[in-house]
């Protein structure tokens, strides 16, 4: 809108338009920059799916459907590259941890921006957007030496002592498990959503507000009927931005969820997801069919997570369309 | 005189009706509020919790003579506590950020110019590209960084395919700070180096980049101080070697990659040394991160 009115008074001031031999060397400069990154990003894409195609075009559908994973060496007829199991791995770590970042990270939202004193809401808002600020690494390194020994010591039998525990949940093996790999991703995806849902709930009008609270509804029906259906667009794409954060997270997996390529739906069994199996096999696989069959794991999370991005970045922008309306 | 018997009677019932709803509402108010409190509380948990241990672990490991200026040692199990220092690491990281500094700077504040400047399709097409970027998972630039550096160019795992992987990170988070950082500018600046006749490039140029360096300078610390603790686009390409190296086309080590090998280690010594690593790591990206903020704070008290 800015530089529009600015070329506007620009345009009237000469009186002619701007053809492109008006444009100087900044403007080619600033242009090419841009066009660079275009080019890098179209190569990313380009050359990830390149070297999957050997890969999928060897093993079919058996990379989405099986769950075994032979390298055949020399005769890389033999490999049998399965990736069901961290297909599901995925899900499963994915949709633990977006379920608690989500109850967890709306009612922090929902504190720092109706509970909380005034001065205290930029240090909650700062303490949770420090949590960001933490590598991934260390998060992997502390859920590895400190949370697994609690959940083998703790957590786990708690879990097994109630009623059908263990046919829910699975006997504790190790403490890394597919239920840790969860809890670790919702703290780390929590600032994610936290900084998007705090904005959205902020953004609700004062109004709508007020209105409900004047018809004698209390803090919580103000909530529940009002504050939360104004964002629930928003409130939409913050869940699917930290998604997509949830789904790509790799080192800090690999420590956590005990890297075990068998097909498991019991949370406290270990697992591997898409992007912690890259990462674990890739000093043996380079070089090999393998590596290909690696890419087309990656393919297919560079496939899930640009996709859930893209429409998270729709739907939060959106939401704000609606609420500046 | 029935009838209004009857209505004192709706009357009674309804007060009391009310008088019920009006206890249950408020006591689910009550109950849900204190469940905010709850979850408020829990989303601080993680951190102290892991700060407690950087410090109560951390502490022990980087005071020990040595570490930050000798080599890892391998333990062995006649010496199971030899584990050396991390100076390979550290040479390393910094190296890794510089020259992914080198190359994703000036692209990222060119284009992130570009994106707040221009009104074109392209323009608005590059925004979508580059939020989408931003949310690409970083194992995928380590296999990025491998095929383009490694493959292609056969430079072998080296520093400079780690710098590349970062660099293509960190590109469209320093282009979104640059572009938010210009479009923070009031328009009026632009408007009035443009009244005086000044060409829109020596407007950009020599108002409005002025106006928004402050925002643009912290916005890249806040990137680069983030990138130093990212290991997934590097383990894949760097190498990994237990000598210093800082040229472009030498494998080398990093704190962060160092943490991944240690931590998996058999050795209980070589896993606590992660604690102190990770103290490095942490403390500086938060010193590092609270000094950009109050910088850009003082700076733009200043200004106005």
């Amino acid at each position: 809108m800015t530089s529009n009115t600015s070329t506007d008074l620009r345009q009237a001031a000469e009186g002619h338009r701007p053809s492109a031999a008006s444009r100087g060397v900044y403007e080619y400069v600033v242009l090419s920059a841009a066009g660079l990154f275009a080019i890098i990003s179209l190569y990313f894409v380009g050359s990830i799916v390149w070297q999957a195609l050997p890969a999928i075009r060897h093993q079919g559908l058996y990379l989405l459907t099986g769950t075994s994973w032979v390298s055949g060496g020399a005769t890389p007829a033999l490999s049998k590259f399965g990736g069901l199991s961290m297909i599901t791995g995925t899900i499963e770590t994915s949709l633990i941890a977006i379920v608690i970042a989500v109850v967890v990270g709306t009612g922090t939202s929902l504190a720092i921006n109706l509970l909380l004193p005034s001065w205290m809401r930029t240090i909650a808002a700062t303490t949770v957007e420090l949590l960001a600020a933490i590598p991934s690494v260390v998060y992997g390194v502390w859920g590895m030496l400190v949370l697994a020994p609690l959940v083998i010591s703790t957590v786990g039998p708690f879990l097994n002592s109630l009623p059908g525990g263990n046919a829910v949940f699975g006997t504790v093996v190790a403490g890394q498990s597919l239920l840790l790999a969860g809890f670790v991703l919702a703290i780390m995806v929590l600032p994610t959503y936290v900084a998007i849902s705090r904005e959205v709930i902020g953004a609700v009008p004062h109004e709508l507000i007020e209105a409900s609270l004047s018809l004698g509804a209390t803090r919580w029906q103000t909530i529940w009927k009002t504050i939360l259906p104004t964002g629930r667009v928003g409130l939409l794409g913050a869940g699917a931005l930290a998604l997509g954060r949830a789904l790509g997270e790799t080192v800090a997996v690999v420590l956590v969820i005990g890297q075990v390529n068998q097909l498991n739906f019991r949370p406290l069994q270990p697992g591997v997801t898409l992007a912690s199996w890259i990462a674990s096999q890739w000093g043996e696989a380079i070089g090999s069919d393998q590596m290909n069959a690696l890419f087309a794991l990656g393919a297919l999370l560079m496939a899930a997570s640009l996709g859930v991005s893209f429409i998270s970045t729709r739907l939060v922008s959106r939401q704000r369309s609606l609420v500046n309306r | 005189m029935t009838v209004t018997i009857k209505d004192a009677e709706i009357r009674e019932h309804l007060r009391e009706r009310s008088v019920a709803t009006l206890r249950r509402r408020t006591y689910i108010s009550g109950v849900m509020t204190a469940l905010c409190w709850l979850a408020i509380t829990f989303a601080a948990v993680p951190l102290v919790a892991v700060i407690y241990q950087l410090l109560r672990r951390g502490i022990p490991v980087i005071v020990k003579s040595g570490f930050f200026t000798t080599l890892p040692q391998q333990p062995t199990i006649f010496d199971a506590n030899n584990t050396g220092g991390v100076s390979n690491a550290l040479v390393g990281s910094l190296a890794v950020i510089v020259y992914a500094a080198l190359f994703a700077v000036p692209i990222g504040v060119l284009m992130g110019v570009y994106l707040a400047e221009s009104t074109s399709k392209f323009a608005s097409l590059l925004r979508i590209i580059t939020a989408t970027m931003v949310g690409a998972p970083s194992i995928l630039m380590g296999l990025f960084a491998f095929e383009v550096v490694v493959q292609q160019m056969h430079v072998g795992f080296s520093i400079i395919a780690g710098s590349f992987g970062l660099a293509v990170l960190v590109l469209p988070v320093l282009a979104t700070a640059t572009e938010i950082a210009i479009r923070n500018v009031p328009s009026t600046y632009r408007e009035a180096g443009l009244a005086l006749g000044a060409k829109p490039s020596t407007t950009s140029l020599k108002i409005v980049l002025p106006a928004a360096s402050t925002g643009i300078v912290s916005g890249i610390i806040l990137a680069l101080s983030r990138a130093v603790g990212e290991t997934a686009p590097i383990l894949l390409v760097i190498g990994g070697a237990y000598a210093i190296a800082w040229h472009p086309n030498q494998a080398a080590s990093a704190l962060p990659f160092q943490m991944f090998q240690d931590v998996q280690s058999n050795y209980p010594s070589l896993q606590n040394e992660t604690w102190g690593i990770a103290l490095v790591l942490v403390g500086a990206v938060f010193i590092i991160s609270f000094a950009a903020r109050l910088w850009a704070a003082r700076k733009k008290k200043v200004q106005r």
